[in-house]
């Protein structure tokens, strides 16, 4: 071990095993890192554990947006379209315990239009109709908006913009996926019996990617299977579109402004992941899923 | 009420606020879940998460046009931070003033804390095997720098560039935050199951 130009120090060298596990070193420090972690087996365990504590935070249950608040956020955007003014947070939810008149007690009357007001936007809660209403419009606004980019970014390709879409209708339902599974085995059947169609839905875990379910989508007229995967906060879907002609295509990119996509072939599926991941993320996930399910 | 009908006198026209609302939709909604997230580990809990999410995306469609590209993710989440911070010194004067100093904290854990001799960790297996209730345990009894900065890379997934952007801090300081945060918790989760 000459020098490759890696810290002596074992702090030093700490710093660079969490640089290596987040993916944030160039390949030649990767490679010296990973030859001193050969080389030594402390700096194999700490690695280990990095990994191990990766995988844990993988695991960690997502924390998705309630359909309400994603309502109560929608309606913000919607708000002003319609020339309207944004609901202020401390109106919707009163930090202040509403003033408890006292029976018969006078109120000025400034206290009272305040209270009004105070009870009025209180009772949004029981107002969900307008927000929903609201959310839907966004829903469709951002569709198009996703066809749009689609459009744009490259030749149009009608599969990749029904892809786009319904990834995003999935992330404004109650729930992205249909049939809840983190087990393949239970997974592949589900689709099968619904679509006839079976892709390989290989089990990602070890490497941070979640498979937490799938569901059927429709795609230029036809049902085909979508397998949802989770990496930390994300969503990764990947919708496989049995294909007649065959041939591997190797990976595309479609991704624009908000998502990433990312499109392949194997010969027998012509694959779409779409995500709101950064593009080398999707990438990452794309390579280990080909990998897989070769 | 006077701020309300101000702001009503003050709307851009329609079409402004139509496109404004595109834009919204495309920079602000993809990221509910990951500014939900933050704010929760910020605020420590969830129904105040989702106040100073609100408010945060109220800012952010205010200042939309502010978004010059770039990463959405980041610059929705340093909205979501500095609301987060202002949120708490109105409502928690005191838990902020709890959190200290934080340059004497990188000191005083340099010294003490997370800094164990890499042979003698816990084993990886421990640490796989733990729970979920015990990572958000341990990740909760982070000091906040330390928690923050864990946050923003391990459930945000930012990378180091961002979050010294966003926090304005060195990258080395990224680096060794993140390194004894994620040290004390391989100690703790460790310890838990052993």
């Amino acid at each position: 071990m000459h020098d490759d130009g890696l810290p002596r120090d074992a702090e030093g060298m700490r710093l660079m095993l969490n640089a290596l596990v987040d993916g944030e070193l160039d390949a030649a420090a990767a490679l010296a890192v990973e030859r001193r972690i050969a080389a030594d087996p402390a700096l194999a365990a700490e690695h280990g554990r990095l990994v191990a504590l990766r995988g844990a935070f993988a695991r960690l249950p997502a924390q998705m947006p309630s359909d309400d608040f994603l309502a109560r956020i929608a309606a913000i955007g919607r708000a002003e379209a319609a020339g309207a003014v944004p609901v202020a947070s401390d109106e919707v939810r009163p930090t202040q315990p509403l003033a408890q008149p006292q029976a018969g007690a006078r109120r000025p009357a400034s206290a009272a239009r305040g209270g009004a007001w105070r009870l009025t936007a209180r009772r949004f809660g029981g107002q969900d109709w307008r927000a929903l209403a609201a959310s839907m419009v966004v829903g469709a606004v951002l569709a198009s908006g996703a066809t749009q980019w689609l459009m744009v970014a490259g030749a149009p390709d009608s599969l990749a913009v029904a892809v786009a879409d319904g990834h995003r209708r999935s992330l404004l339902a109650a729930s992205p996926i249909d049939i809840v599974s983190t087990d393949r085995h239970t997974v592949k059947p589900w689709l099968d019996a619904r679509v006839g169609l079976s892709p390989p839905a290989p089990d990602l875990a070890q490497d941070g990617f979640t498979l937490i379910g799938g569901r059927v989508e429709v795609v230029a007229n036809r049902a085909v299977p979508a397998l949802v995967y989770r990496h930390r906060e994300h969503l990764i879907t990947v919708v496989a579109v049995p294909q007649d002609k065959g041939g591997v295509v190797a990976p595309a990119d479609l991704s624009a402004e908000g998502f990433s996509m990312v499109k392949w072939s194997d010969g027998a599926f012509g694959y779409f992941a779409i995500s709101d991941m950064e593009r080398p993320e999707l990438d990452d996930f794309v390579g280990r899923f080909r990998a897989a399910a070769r | 009420m006077n701020e309300t009908s101000a702001r009503a006198g003050g709307s851009p026209p329609a079409g402004d606020g139509l496109a404004r609302a595109d834009r919204f939709s495309q920079v602000v909604l993809p990221y509910l879940a990951d500014a939900l997230s933050l704010a929760r580990w910020l605020t420590g809990n969830a129904a105040d998460a989702e106040d100073v999410v609100q408010e945060a995306c109220i800012k952010a469609h205010a200042g939309i046009a502010g978004y010059a590209g770039g990463n959405a993710r980041a610059w929705l989440l340093t909205i979501v931070r500095n609301t987060a911070y202002s949120w708490m010194a109105r409502n928690r004067p005191r838990a902020v003033m709890a959190v200290g100093d934080l340059a004497d904290l990188d000191e005083v854990t340099a010294v003490h804390g997370g800094v164990v001799d890499m042979g003698e960790g816990p084993e990886a297996g421990l640490i796989a095997r733990a729970n979920a209730a015990a990572l958000e345990a341990a990740i909760a009894a982070l000091p906040q720098p330390f928690r923050e900065t864990l946050v923003l890379r391990d459930i945000n997934g930012l990378s180091y560039r961002e979050i010294s952007d966003m926090l304005t801090v060195p990258i080395g300081t990224v680096m060794s935050r993140l390194a004894r945060a994620r040290g004390l918790l391989m100690s703790e989760l460790g310890e838990r199951h052993a």
